[in-house]
């Protein structure tokens, strides 16, 4: 708006020329960024129309035509035959356990390490910051068998764990800047008081991190219902899978039903889209500008 | 009287640290080790079974008798190589058209972004339906633009072509997230001076050059550090998409590792694989953590 009355007060005192041309690249922007969008959305609009198109249609017609009726038997049976409902149900029950509790023990770290001195807490920090840089992929096999030694094999419990290990890293890293943020004379006065440390974490400090919770828990939610290599290693029978497992076995079992192998994609990644939609400025405000900020 | 408690050292530190600790040292910190140590070792993986301490043989037979890595290897630099240029360079276009005022800007933000958010082994499977060679959305366009035989098109089947169709599913994948973290370093980037710089008579790649791009070196490492990380980690894409195959052509280092340890039942060499891998990570991610750490100093 306001770039608009600026520019219109600038109009009088130019001339013509340089501003059209402004007027041309701003258009010609436009539509390559349109084209560009098309681009990236085509991934997602194809397999949608597949996801609607009955088997006939998916071998006569072009991949761009609109699906001539929606086939919705394509979700039916892919709900019937893909274990999504099972599949789903599990990811949700590792995702509402997990989430909270390594949020929560992140943040007691990360109020440790910001609020209280002890010697080599730096070192500490350091240490947690990175495992956030190793892949998972390294310490896969002998994850394996300490989860098998545990007893936890094919047991939503044998991903949780490991799965709040691999989550702190990254977690305590932002909390502790959001933390060291805080002005230390909250904390003197908390103490004058006859408050402790805990008083501190539970009664101040969580209580102001609000904002960059919140951005962890939805983040953290989405990469926990999306994660496939641990859980490819621990849950192996058909009843413990999640999602991730779930559209990996429909693929390699009906390889050729189109139809229901795209509904199938599409209902598993639709939770994770709706999240986004609800809680967009959360992925893009907070966690990053602390990543950013290092 | 309340000092002391202020600084109540280690033991009042430790029921807030415990829980993080456990997790972290029992299953992220203590596997890692135990790679390193297996690696040294012959053995199945089958509790049943002995384990052999062989030195450094499993890294010999690595070398010398397993082209397989080599591939992986090759294809683990390359992917690194490739997406610190493609497509960090396009979210940094991106984020450099969507940081004005446009008509839509969210729609377009969404949209290049959200391919992020969705499981990678979704993504693979998307993909995979593109790139089938005879109703997918790449047969119809080549076709339609006669492109190749009219026969439609074998991305993933071909040995030479398969990682960078696996790389191209990356790119949607992670562009927009790059999208997302320079969006919000040119936040930082003073108004004040782009104006000043313009009223000096500096044009738009001169604004960019000497005032945007200064700005966005903090977030330039960010991005770059990330890409490697991701990079390195690239596991659920290419399991989805070509299992490593044609003829493993399309292998990458932590899918070796697994193969080798959970399908071929050698623990040895799949965690001698594993401790190249997290090497290779060492090396590449240690002189940012240095740097940083010294950042923070000043």
């Amino acid at each position: 708006m306001s770039t608009l009355t600026l520019s219109r007060a600038k109009r009088s005192e130019r001339s013509h020329s340089p501003r059209r041309n402004a007027d041309y690249i701003r258009a010609g922007l436009w539509i390559a960024l349109f084209v560009a969008m098309l681009a990236w959305a085509m991934p997602l609009v194809f397999v949608i129309f597949t996801s609607l198109k009955s088997e006939d249609q998916i071998f006569s017609t072009s991949s761009f035509s609109f699906p001539s009726s929606a086939e919705w038997a394509n979700y039916a049976k892919a709900l019937q035959t893909g274990n999504l409902l099972t599949a789903g149900g599990n990811s949700l029950l590792i995702a509402l356990i997990k989430v909270p509790i390594g949020l929560l023990i992140s943040a007691a770290a990360a109020f440790a390490l910001s609020r209280i001195k002890f010697k080599y807490s730096r070192a500490l920090l350091a240490a947690f910051a990175m495992g956030s840089m190793v892949p998972i992929q390294v310490a896969l096999g002998p994850l394996f068998r300490v989860i098998l030694d545990l007893g936890l094999l094919n047991n939503p419990i044998g991903v949780i764990l490991p799965y709040i290990g691999f989550g702190l890293p990254y977690q305590i890293f932002i909390l502790y800047g959001f933390f060291s943020a805080v002005p230390k004379e909250i904390d003197e006065s908390v103490r004058v008081d006859g408050g402790g440390n805990w008083r501190l974490f539970l009664q101040i400090i969580l209580p102001l991190s609000k904002p960059a919770l919140a951005a962890l828990f939805i983040l953290d939610f989405v990469s926990t219902w999306n994660e496939y290599a641990i859980a490819l290693v621990i849950l192996q029978n058909k009843a413990s899978q999640t999602v991730p497992l779930a559209i990996q076995g429909f693929q390699s079992q009906f390889t050729s039903s189109y139809g229901p192998l795209n509904a199938f994609t599409i209902m598993s990644i639709l939770p994770v889209v709706i999240i986004y939609l609800l809680f967009q400025r959360y992925f893009v405000q907070g966690t990053f500008t602390g990543a950013v900020k290092g | 009287m309340w000092k002391r408690i202020a600084s109540g050292g280690f033991v009042a530190a430790l029921p807030f640290l415990a829980p993080a600790l456990a997790a972290y040292v029992v299953f992220v910190i203590g596997p890692m080790f135990s790679a390193i140590r297996l690696s040294l070792y012959k053995w199945s993986g089958f509790t049943t079974d002995q384990q052999v301490f062989v030195g450094f043989q499993n890294y010999v037979r690595l070398f010398t008798k397993d082209p397989v890595f080599w591939t992986a290897v090759q294809n683990s630099i390359v992917w690194v190589l490739l997406s610190l240029v493609i497509p960090t360079t396009l979210g940094l276009v991106m984020a450099l058209a969507l940081n004005r005022p446009v008509f839509g800007r969210n729609v377009f933000r969404s949209v290049f972004y959200i391919p992020g958010v969705l499981a990678p082994i979704a993504i693979a499977n998307m993909w995979r339906w593109m790139y089938n060679p005879n109703y997918g959305v790449f047969s119809d366009i080549s076709k339609a633009l006669h492109i190749g035989d009219g026969s439609g098109t074998t991305f993933l089947s071909d040995p030479k072509v398969a990682i960078y169709a696996i790389f191209a599913a990356f790119v949607w994948q992670i562009a927009g997230l790059n999208m997302v973290l320079f969006l919000a370093g040119l936040q930082s980037v003073s108004k004040e001076l782009v104006e000043s710089a313009r009223l000096d008579g500096a044009n738009a790649w001169g604004v960019f050059r000497h005032v945007t791009f200064p700005a966005l070196r903090p977030t330039v490492v960010v991005v770059l550090v990330l890409t490697i990380v991701n990079s390195i980690k690239v596991f659920d894409l290419v399991v989805g998409m070509t299992g490593g195959g044609p003829a493993q052509k399309s292998q990458v280092l932590a899918l070796w590792s697994y193969t080798q340890s959970f399908l071929n039942h050698d623990f040895g060499l799949g965690n001698a694989t594993a401790t190249i891998l997290l090497l290779i990570t060492l090396a590449l991610v240690v002189p940012y953590m240095i740097w940083s750490t010294k950042g923070n100093e000043d």
